[in-house]
């Protein structure tokens, strides 16, 4: 009797770990994907690089200027999960991405996994970039290889007990990441809505701040860019949606010249994590905030989902 | 500095009989306020939305200086508590905090030097004056206010 139930124990135990290691395999693009990337154009890609903010985590803490281009990494994230130390990404063969192939690029961006299979961790916003177009990867990954390698390993993580096992990431990936749209926009949305939700929702990542998260870390989908705590600490992220407490009496003209200035239509300025945020949106051709702009007013509106008052 | 705080001060009392002079956090939402607007009065010049005049841009220059010296003067310890967006890290490192005001002094002072009697000539000239001021409000919320 004993021993049956300690056979049906392990059985069970054995049949969780065979489904744990199906359930987190790493799924990579398949031959037909990849076959999308290819022919570049590094200038194209510089436009990517400021849209998708990779300076932002990617280059030293507070660099500007040209040492913005200088992807050395260091910047620690603190999250309820523990510490995150962004890696360089600069084109250094030893210590950034300098031997990474393009379909090494592109299943990090849109699958979430490194050139050794392992998982990332979604600190890294694959769960938007997911979104992004092939040719817009391969545009970024040339221009990437154009910046100055540098030297150095970021630090490691420090991440406790069970997060620090990467392999349990491929079961939040199977919750989270997909390249669905978050949003359905109304039939008769403008081609320029269309146009900013794929920069909103993709390589922008505005929601990765913008919209509040399950336990697990993962995006809440029906309160898309509702506002959310600071992941920095005191404070929110506000809504950006038209809802109640959101930005729904700002125009598209407000809302485009606040990525472009800084300031608000009251003439408050940007603050927190948004400057950079704001910085690399300036350096966009103006179509793409108008864009953004025509998609942040087409969205549905949602009442603040998180306020610190 | 003094000379500006005083000014504010009398001004403070003047605005705002609610805003007790007691009251370090209401004075300095009045102080932003006053910013805002000023930086307001510039875009819509740089904009051409108001038609360029050196002493409407005079006007904005000198409020967003008398500002940039009054500033600093409240935020005295314990009013990181209370109806305010001012971030802990004012406190956390003040030495900082105050670096960062006195660039924003340092840039108004020039632009008032450059503005003159009558005010920037042209909109030309009150564009480069006013630019590196307004480069503050940013610089400073990015790591001094919250949100």
């Amino acid at each position: 009797m004993l021993l049956r139930a300690a056979v049906a124990v392990i059985i069970v135990l054995a049949a969780a770990a065979v489904a744990f290691w199906y359930l987190t395999m790493p799924r990579p693009l398949d031959a037909a994907a990849l076959s999308q990337y290819g022919p570049s154009d590094a200038k194209r890609g510089e436009r990517i690089f400021w849209l998708a903010g990779c300076s932002s985590c990617h280059a030293r803490p507070k660099a500007a200027g040209e040492a913005q281009l200088q992807l050395a990494g260091g910047l620690e994230l603190k999250t309820q999960f523990g510490i995150f130390v962004v890696p360089n990404i600069s084109p250094d063969k030893k210590d950034g991405i300098g031997n990474w192939t393009l379909a090494d690029f592109a299943n990090a961006l849109k699958r979430g996994i490194a050139p050794d299979g392992s998982h990332l961790y979604p600190a890294f916003p694959y769960a938007s970039y997911s979104r992004m177009k092939p040719e817009d990867i391969s545009d970024l990954f040339a221009f990437l290889k154009t910046l100055p390698p540098v030297a150095g390993k970021a630090p490691p993580d420090k991440i406790g007990f069970p997060f620090n096992i990467r392999r349990g990431i491929g079961l939040w990936q199977l919750l989270y990441l997909t390249d669905k749209p978050y949003v359905h926009l109304p039939q008769n949305a403008s081609a320029q809505a269309k146009a900013g939700q794929y920069l909103v929702e993709g390589p922008g990542h505005c929601g990765e701040c913008h919209t509040p998260r399950t336990f697990l870390g993962g995006m809440k989908r029906d309160e898309w860019l509702a506002g959310a705590p600071n992941p920095d600490g005191k404070g929110a992220i506000p809504n950006i949606t038209p809802g109640k407490g959101g930005i729904g009496g700002w125009s598209e003209k407000d809302i485009a010249y606040f990525l472009e200035s800084g300031f608000m239509p009251d003439f408050d300025s940007v603050g927190g994590a948004m400057v950079d945020v704001q910085e690399n949106i300036a350096k966009l051709p103006a179509s793409d905030r108008d864009a953004i702009a025509a998609y942040l007013k087409a969205i549905p509106p949602l009442p603040s989902a998180y306020t610190d008052k | 500095m003094k000379k500006f705080a005083a000014a504010f001060a009398v001004l403070a009392l003047s605005v705002g009989i609610a805003h007790a002079a007691d009251d370090p956090i209401a004075i300095r939402k009045d102080l932003m306020e006053a910013n805002g607007a000023a930086a307001a009065v510039s875009a819509g010049l740089l904009k051409g939305e108001i038609p360029y005049n050196p002493v409407v841009a005079k006007e904005a220059i000198m409020a967003l200086r008398a500002v940039s010296h009054a500033f600093g003067s409240f935020f005295p310890a314990g009013s990181d508590k209370g109806n305010t967006k001012a971030s802990p890290k004012i406190w956390q490192d003040m030495a900082g905090f105050q670096a960062t005001l006195a660039k924003f002094q340092k840039d108004t002072d020039a632009a008032a030097q450059a503005s003159g009697k009558k005010g920037p000539a042209d909109l030309a000239a009150f564009k480069a004056a006013i630019t590196p001021v307004l480069g503050n409000c940013a610089a400073c919320h990015r790591d001094y206010r919250l949100k």
